[in-house]
């Protein structure tokens, strides 16, 4: 329609045009509502950040999400109920997160919801999921989670916490690499919490922490740091940082010779920064993980999920974080089994009790605070030379237990 | 520029021309006509509320950009404020939300008095440089403050499950209704938006951006004006913010981003710059686009940046100051 063909329309036909394109309007967005059914499938809401710095994880992290559905689908559902995945994609803002939230809640109609990669977006879909009374079960690290002021009877945190992490490898290699020990430390809440795990574990074992320096989040040049570590010629250095500063740390310290020195350890070590990175930068490199596909060896439920990957994408295998996608969905659904329907309160209930072999063992969650109970890998980067395939990266040279004592004790988190 | 601060003046012969007089004369009313069917036209609830929130936001910052004419870089900070105001109010000290709201635009007030105190003696690109650098101190000192505000975690329990006035009970956690009640607060600053555009001041404001020497000679202190327009912009921003925790029920450190600043300024851009109702077409637009487009496909910022440079090739005073011009050509 050109401008002059509307100065040729009647007032009323006008008139009649709008109305009727605002009837149009109000139908059309109808289809992008999605049915709300009370009873059909077992919808499970997975808002995680699939564009943004942790894009990768989360892909992963879908992908394992769906294999988890697949396997309960193929194995009959709940009584013929099959479950039914929405992801989201939460931009890794905790805006989006709560907005994700709310849709998938109050549109959706959602049974759960799981997911989430970064401590403040989960912070924020629990507190919505919670007001709401949806049980929402956390897949991304955090410490806060476990603690009163945000935990409700709906919150599950499949995922380990800072606390955990950190523990265990500082038990592995404070005492067999020495107590003095220097801190590199990105400067937010991942960071804050790591160190604050590692020095917590330390204590037991009497370390002399020779100097802390923090760098801000997306640092590109760490070398600067390394002078001053050097000069105060620590046995550890425990660099507590993710991503992309995990390797430009590792690619510098080998450049800087800061190994012959010194053991570094992470406390986390990811598998998909370690395939980037390459095996020379990693090489003898320490760090926690929830997972390592190398697992399968040892336990079946490893070799489930990994099987199942394979066979869905390339022969490629699951990484640490995509794992917890898989766990996540698990147990929200052995829940759902166990309890014989989606009813929130039934299934909190089955929950508590339940005991759960996932993906690398049992694990179970703590009454108290609803944490996933499970072992804690401490891993080692293999050597160029000891890689034997392309996805063959690390050597688990420690497997903490499952046990609560690892944990901060419930009187700790302030639960009752 | 296109501005609608004298509808009537502007309103020009034509069946579309008429039309658009008759909704330029109660533009108040028609926006929240508008506004009212906006949870219908939109996939979810909590989604028309993120649009009439930004909407708000938006409309308080054409305050300074679209009728001052001055670029501010540093929105972000009073939206935040306004947040953090009515949320820590809410969540550490447990004060009702009717008194929290007021609380938050006042902290947003405040802010926007000091920052506009500081910014207003500069132009131009300073002026966006130092509402950016203000801005960013307030994002660092809510950043570091973690006992107050969560810090990188962001609040979290600012909790308002029902409302009662007057014996009416609302349940905030039915959207439909947390929609209408957050509705009805934001049609009042609406309707005191218009007011203030409508009044000498909102002429005066425009005389400065068209012409500040000669508005100078008349005897008007541009100072003053353009400080006040910050604040007043300032203020509705907050309220906007204060709406946001409110309906999300945590407050991001996100909102105190200057990622947050570059946002209201490309919804206004998209809708409109100087125009009444710009702002809720560019929010619906900018929101809508990217919401339906992440469950589309991962490439969405690709798709919604594209549809972004069109946006702005072709229609260079925005969506509805585009179709404003054509509508009185």
């Amino acid at each position: 329609m050109s401008p002059k063909d509307v100065l040729t329309i009647s007032r009323r036909t006008l008139l009649k045009g709008a109305a009727f394109g605002a009837a149009a309007g109000l139908a059309a967005p109808a289809y992008l509502r999605t049915a709300r059914a009370q009873s059909g499938p077992i919808k499970i809401g997975f808002p995680v950040p699939i564009t943004g710095p942790y894009s990768t994880e989360a892909q992963d992290q879908v992908r394992c999400a769906e294999i988890a559905i697949a396997m309960f689908n193929e194995a009959g559902g709940l009584n013929g109920r099959k479950a039914e995945l929405l992801v989201r994609d939460d931009k890794l803002n905790p805006g989006e997160g709560a907005t994700r939230a709310l849709e998938l809640i109050e549109s959706d109609k959602v049974n759960f919801l799981c997911g989430s990669l970064s401590a403040s977006v989960q912070l924020s879909v629990n507190q919505v999921a919670k007001q709401r009374g949806v049980i929402y079960n956390s897949i991304s690290q955090s410490d806060s989670i476990n603690e009163a002021a945000d935990f409700s009877k709906y919150t599950f945190h499949e995922a380990l916490n800072p606390h955990m992490t950190a523990g265990a490898v500082g038990r592995y290699v404070f005492p067999k690499f020495g107590k003095r020990v220097a801190f590199l430390v990105a400067d937010y809440a991942y960071g804050h919490e790591m160190a604050r795990g590692f020095r917590t574990a330390g204590k037991e074992f009497g370390i002399e922490e020779v100097v802390e320096i923090k760098h801000p989040l997306g640092q590109t040049d760490f070398s600067t740091f390394f002078p001053r570590i050097q000069a105060a010629r620590p046995n550890v250095l425990v660099v507590c940082n993710f991503g992309r500063d995990q390797l430009n740390t590792v690619k510098q310290a080998t450049d800087f010779g800061l190994k012959q020195q010194m053991k570094i350890a992470f406390p986390v070590l990811l598998f998909s920064q370690r395939l980037a990175g390459g095996a020379g930068p990693f090489e003898g490199v320490f760090g926690g993980a929830n997972y390592y596909w190398g697992l399968e060896d040892k336990f079946p439920s490893a070799k489930r999920l990994n099987d199942a990957y394979r066979a869905k994408h390339n022969n490629a295998v699951p990484t640490d974080y995509g794992a917890l996608g898989f766990a996540g969905i698990y147990a929200l659904l052995e829940g759902a089994k166990k309890a014989g329907g989606t009813d929130p309160d039934a299934v909190i209930a089955a929950l508590e009790a339940l005991k759960y072999d996932a993906y690398k063992g049992p694990e179970y969650f703590r009454k108290c605070d609803h944490q996933a109970v499970q072992s804690v890998l401490v891993l080692e980067s293999k050597p160029q030379a000891q890689v034997k395939s392309q996805y063959d990266v690390f050597n688990v040279v420690e497997m903490q237990p499952p046990e609560e004592k690892f944990l901060r004790s419930c009187q700790q988190l302030g639960h009752g | 520029m296109e501005s609608n601060t004298r509808p009537a003046a502007t309103a020009k012969a034509g069946p579309m021309g008429g039309l658009v007089a008759v909704i330029a004369r109660h533009r108040v009313l028609a926006a929240l006509v508008v506004l009212a069917a906006l949870p219908f036209v939109t996939p979810y609830e909590a989604l028309a509320v993120n649009i009439l929130i930004f909407g708000l936001y938006a409309m308080g910052f054409n305050l300074i950009f679209g009728y001052a004419g001055m670029l501010s870089f540093g929105h972000a900070a009073l939206f935040g404020l306004g947040a953090y105001g009515c949320g820590v109010s809410i969540a550490k000290f447990a004060i009702p939300w009717f008194l929290a709201l007021p609380i938050g635009i006042a902290v947003a007030g405040i802010g926007s008095v000091v920052i506009g105190w500081f910014a207003i003696r500069s132009r131009g690109i300073y002026f966006a440089m130092i509402t950016l650098a203000l801005s960013q101190v307030v994002y660092y000192s809510a950043y570091q403050w973690v006992s107050l505000t969560g810090g990188e975690d962001g609040l979290r329990g600012v909790n308002v499950p029902a409302i009662d006035v007057f014996g009416l009970h609302f349940d905030m956690l039915d959207p439909l209704v947390k929609y209408y009640v957050l509705y009805a607060l934001a049609a009042v600053a609406i309707a005191l938006f218009s007011r203030i555009l409508h009044s000498p001041y909102g002429a005066v404001l425009e005389a400065i951006r068209e012409n500040e020497t000669r508005a100078l000679a008349c005897g008007y202190d541009v100072a003053r004006t353009r400080w006040l327009a910050f604040i007043l912009s300032g203020v509705f921003s907050g309220f906007a913010g204060a709406l946001y925790a409110i309906h999300l029920s945590v407050v991001p450190i996100e909102t105190l981003n200057y990622f947050n600043s570059a946002e209201v300024l490309m919804i206004t851009l998209l809708g409109g710059m100087g125009t009444f109702f710009g702002a809720f077409v560019g929010a619906y637009v900018y929101i809508m686009l990217q919401d339906v487009m992440t469950v589309v496909t991962v490439h969405w910022q690709l798709v919604v940046g594209i549809l972004f440079v069109v946006l702005i090739l072709f229609f260079p005073r925005g969506i509805w100051g585009s179709l404003l011009k054509w509508v009185r050509a």
